[in-house]
């Protein structure tokens, strides 16, 4: 089983860099959708694993709710905030598209470079499958940090989100159900408010250039 | 969070009861929020019987316990959390303070309080009081630093609350502000204290041993809770604060700072140098020895130049704090030498001073409340003739103003001539520059005492002789009973320890004895009625009631030789010559700036007066329509020392607020990133 986790964690990892590629806002939600189809795989996976090896069901259930709200519902609401939100075209990243590909895969050697001597995580092995999945949190900050737009920041925190998600699965192999579950709802409650707040803040200031927050400064 | 009790050691758990009674009394002034007199009256009274328990539980504990310590242990789960109480009799006489004053001035509030009935929220006001004399009450039992600390942030952000609680007055949050971020400093300071104390013994055990920390580290940690019990304390560098908040918080309140609040610094100094430290080296001494002398002549210098009654009592604190200050160092001097007599008369006498000050600057604090109750003011200048307003009051104060200015037969002189006393002996047993030190120190001393009493007979003066300048002056009534009960009580105790300072002597010298294993009373000469002297200056023993009696004895023989030798003269009853005008009339009196006219030009290099004559002319120069006469005194540590810092420190927030905080979110995601990145660099290095 543990070559198909290496696989995907690898998957992941490269989906963040396809992300970070994108160049319209509508290519974000599909770069996402992409990310949270293979973190469902990798939950359907380990879910299999264990229904099969302890007799548990917890994982599907997981599985199956990720699909639900990351793949399908999630997706959904950022489409529809992207087109409540007026299109305009305007160039929603500070550097060019190749300097932030060479940043985030110094991300990935800093990465495997502080984690590689940490202990206690699959018992002293340099665990690849959790440096893969932190990368993928930092890049997600990283993206966040690249994009102007609302909605890039959105789809960053999200990123983060299925980032530590991830860590989580592959540091523990598994966490409580009760767990998953409430990060799970958070993340949905979370998306459904900053979907609003995006569409407000275009209604207010004719864009959802976050920088331009700095004007409400005093 | 699990609470365990353990009880340990004697029982004694009247102070727990006091506790308990503190905490009902909060409770009730919360359930009664809406009906204002009778939370009122209600707390306070719980307040008085908690008050009352705790003095029974002191005394018991001072007369009863020489060296064992009661010993109370709420633990949590929390690791090194936990409310360990420990009374030893040092604590036992603060909490003795604490408890008389609270007293009295709890019997007060019930009149005071009145005038905010309706118009202020009374439960809450109740509530922060009561939490504030539990905090200290908290504060003086904790027997590890953990407890101890949380104990002193309590009481300074509840005391904070209540120096702002007139909170529509501008000057007040300003006061309030000054006061929360100089007693923070403070508390910085013990902070790093505590955990140097812990990262050397692994234990917050107030009651444990030093030994484990080296000298270094321990003049270290002298200096530390020197600025940080000294701020508080209101020593004359950090006491800026003092006059500021003082006069802000409503005046029960501001006698419970004055009278106890500030010497809960005291009880740190001795408990965290003098007990758990140790004295080290003679200039620990030496340094607190001079803290003393400026706060006690630059306090009293101060406060003559005031105009409000309660700043002038305010710098008066610092004057009296420096005082006790000066014992302290004494002691801390002669310990350091191995003179075990000298610093336990010196300890006594500070001791003695720290609770005498509590009585009377406790009943100065009221009596200014009481005046503000009546007129409606605290400034001098538009009070005048209320000792024929208010007779009651006028005789209070005056009992308190002999008693701060050390005149015979009250407590101040005694505790003062303590002071002095040991500061005499200090000149025989230190080298060459003690011995000048020790000179010096009773000139300024001195100096400082006959200040005191001109900066008292201006208050008594101009605000109860002569006649009333303002027309609130003139209307005032005479307070309510209880406040005149509450200022009675202290005023009573002021003259009992003054003609009795055995029994009070007896009381500091027992916690000294538990200290330091060393009887001062058996050293002293006199007896029961004698505030007394050490054997070996000889001659200078002194009893207050016979001095008063020979001085009595002294008016009523010159009066009697008058009369023999003048004989018969003719009384006429008439009224003052009034220069030909038609009558006096308030402004022909000397004014308080005019009283201290002289000392101004006098001591012109300290104060640096300045003045600004205003004249509007009118059909001719000698008949000017206006005249304003403006005259200032220049703050010198304020304008030399704390704006210049103020300004720099000001200055560099606001370019870090500029160039820092720039209201990008994508800047603050950058500063996000960099901390990660750094905290995984960190973790790969370490």
């Amino acid at each position: 089983m543990s070559n198909y986790l290496d696989a995907l964690s690898v998957l992941l990892l490269i989906s963040a860099f396809v992300l970070m590629g994108n160049k319209r806002t509508n290519a974000y939600i599909k770069s996402f959708k992409m990310q949270s189809i293979l973190i469902a795989i990798l939950t359907g996976v380990m879910g299999i694993n264990s229904l099969l090896k302890d007799g548990h069901v917890d994982m599907l259930v997981v599985c199956a709710v990720v699909i639900g709200i990351k793949v399908i519902y999630i997706p959904y609401l950022l489409n529809k905030t992207c087109k409540n939100v007026a299109y305009r075209v305007e160039k929603d990243f500070y550097f060019n598209i190749p300097i932030l590909i060479l940043g985030c895969c110094f991300i990935v050697v800093f990465t495997y470079f502080s984690l590689s001597t940490t202990t206690g995580i699959n018992s002293g092995n340099i665990n690849m499958q959790v440096i893969n999945s932190v990368s993928l949190i930092l890049i997600g900050l990283f993206f966040m940090i690249s994009r102007k737009k609302a909605i890039g920041l959105i789809i960053g925190f999200l990123v983060i989100e299925n980032g530590i998600f991830v860590t989580a699965l592959f540091a523990t192999q598994g966490m409580p159900f009760i767990v998953d579950m409430g990060i799970l709802m958070d993340i949905l409650v979370a998306v459904i408010i900053m979907g609003m707040m995006a569409f407000r803040i275009d209604e207010k200031f004719v864009s959802t250039d976050g920088n331009k927050i700095k004007d409400l400064r005093g | 969070m699990l609470l365990i009790i353990h009880n340990i050691g004697e029982h004694n758990s009247l102070f727990l009861i006091a506790i308990l009674l503190y905490l009902i009394a909060a409770v009730t002034a919360l359930i009664l929020i809406k009906h204002h007199k009778l939370c009122n009256i209600a707390s306070n009274i719980i307040c008085m019987a908690a008050a009352l328990v705790g003095a029974a539980a002191s005394l018991i504990k001072i007369f009863t316990g020489t060296t064992q310590t009661n010993s109370f242990i709420l633990q949590s789960t929390i690791p090194q959390l936990s409310m360990n109480i420990r009374i030893d009799t040092l604590s036992a006489f603060f909490v003795l303070c604490l408890s008389v004053l609270v007293f009295s001035v709890s019997i007060y509030s019930i009149g005071y309080i009145s005038h905010y009935y309706g118009k202020r929220n009374v439960g809450l006001f109740n509530f922060l009081y009561v939490s504030f004399i539990l905090s200290m009450f908290l504060l003086m039992i904790a027997g590890n630093s953990v407890f101890f600390y949380i104990a002193w942030e309590a009481m300074s952000i509840i005391s904070y609350f209540l120096v702002i609680f007139e909170s529509e007055r501008e000057e007040n949050l300003r006061a309030g502000k000054l006061y929360i971020i100089m007693t923070h400093l403070g508390t910085a300071f013990l902070l790093i204290g505590f955990m140097m104390m812990y990262s050397y013994t692994q234990s917050f055990d107030i009651f444990g041993s030093s030994a484990a920390i080296p000298a270094a580290a321990k003049n270290l940690m002298f200096v530390f809770f020197l600025i940080g019990f000294g701020t508080k304390a209101g020593v004359m560098p950090l006491h800026i604060w003092l006059p500021q908040a003082h006069p802000a918080a409503p005046s029960n309140v501001s006698a419970l700072m004055s009278g106890i609040m500030i010497k809960t610094a005291i009880y740190g100094m001795i408990r965290f140098m003098f007990c758990y430290l140790q004295i080290q080296d003679v200039w620990w001494g030496v340094v607190i020895l001079c803290v003393g002398i400026v706060s006690t002549v630059l306090g009293v210098a101060y406060a003559l130049m005031e105009h409000n009654i309660k700043k002038i009592l305010a710098f008066s604190s610092v004057e009296n704090i420096g005082i006790i200050l000066i014992g302290l160092g004494v002691s801390f001097i002669a310990f350091a030498q191995n003179n075990e007599f000298l610093g336990g008369l010196a300890l006594v006498a500070a001791l003695l001073h720290t609770f005498n000050h509590t009585l009377f600057k406790g009943g100065l604090f009221l009596s200014a409340g009481s005046i503000q109750y009546a007129t409606h003011t605290k400034e001098l200048d538009k009070l005048g003739g209320l000792i024929k307003k208010m007779p009651i009051t006028a005789l209070m104060v005056l009992c308190f103003s002999l008693a701060i200015s050390a005149v015979v037969p009250f407590n101040g002189f005694v505790s003062e001539w303590l002071v002095y006393q040991s500061l005499f002996l200090n000149i025989g047993y230190g080298g060459g520059g003690l011995n000048i030190l020790s000179i010096l120190s009773i000139a300024a001393l001195g100096l400082a005492g006959a200040l005191a009493a001109a900066c008292f007979v201006k208050l008594f003066g101009i605000s109860f002789l002569g006649l009333p300048r303002s027309d609130n002056a003139q209307k005032a009534k005479e307070v309510p009973a209880t406040m005149n009960i509450g200022m009675g009580m202290l005023a009573g105790l002021c003259l009992a320890s003054g003609l009795f300072p055995g029994f009070f002597i007896d009381i500091a010298d027992k916690v000294v004895r538990s200290l330091t294993g060393l009887s001062i009373t058996a050293n002293l000469q006199g007896g029961f009625l004698n505030a007394t002297a050490p054997l070996v200056v000889s001659g200078n023993s002194i009893a207050p009631l016979e001095i008063l009696i020979v001085i009595l004895a002294l008016i009523a023989g010159a009066l009697l030789i008058i009369r023999l030798i003048g004989g018969k003269y003719i009384e006429r009853k008439y009224g003052t010559w009034d220069c030909g005008f038609e009558a006096l009339n308030s402004r022909m009196q000397y004014t308080a700036t005019g009283f201290s006219k002289p000392l101004r030009i006098v001591f012109s290099i300290l104060y640096r007066p300045g003045r600004k004559v205003e004249i509007e002319e009118g059909i001719s120069s000698y008949f000017p329509t206006s005249i304003k006469y403006k005259v200032w005194t220049e703050p010198i540590f304020e304008k030399y020392f704390y704006n210049p810092v103020l300004n720099m420190v000001s200055k560099i927030s606001l370019k870090i607020i500029n160039t820092v905080q720039t209201g990008s979110i994508h800047a603050y995601l950058i500063y996000i990133f960099i901390a990660v990145l750094t905290l995984m660099l960190y973790n790969r290095l370490a």
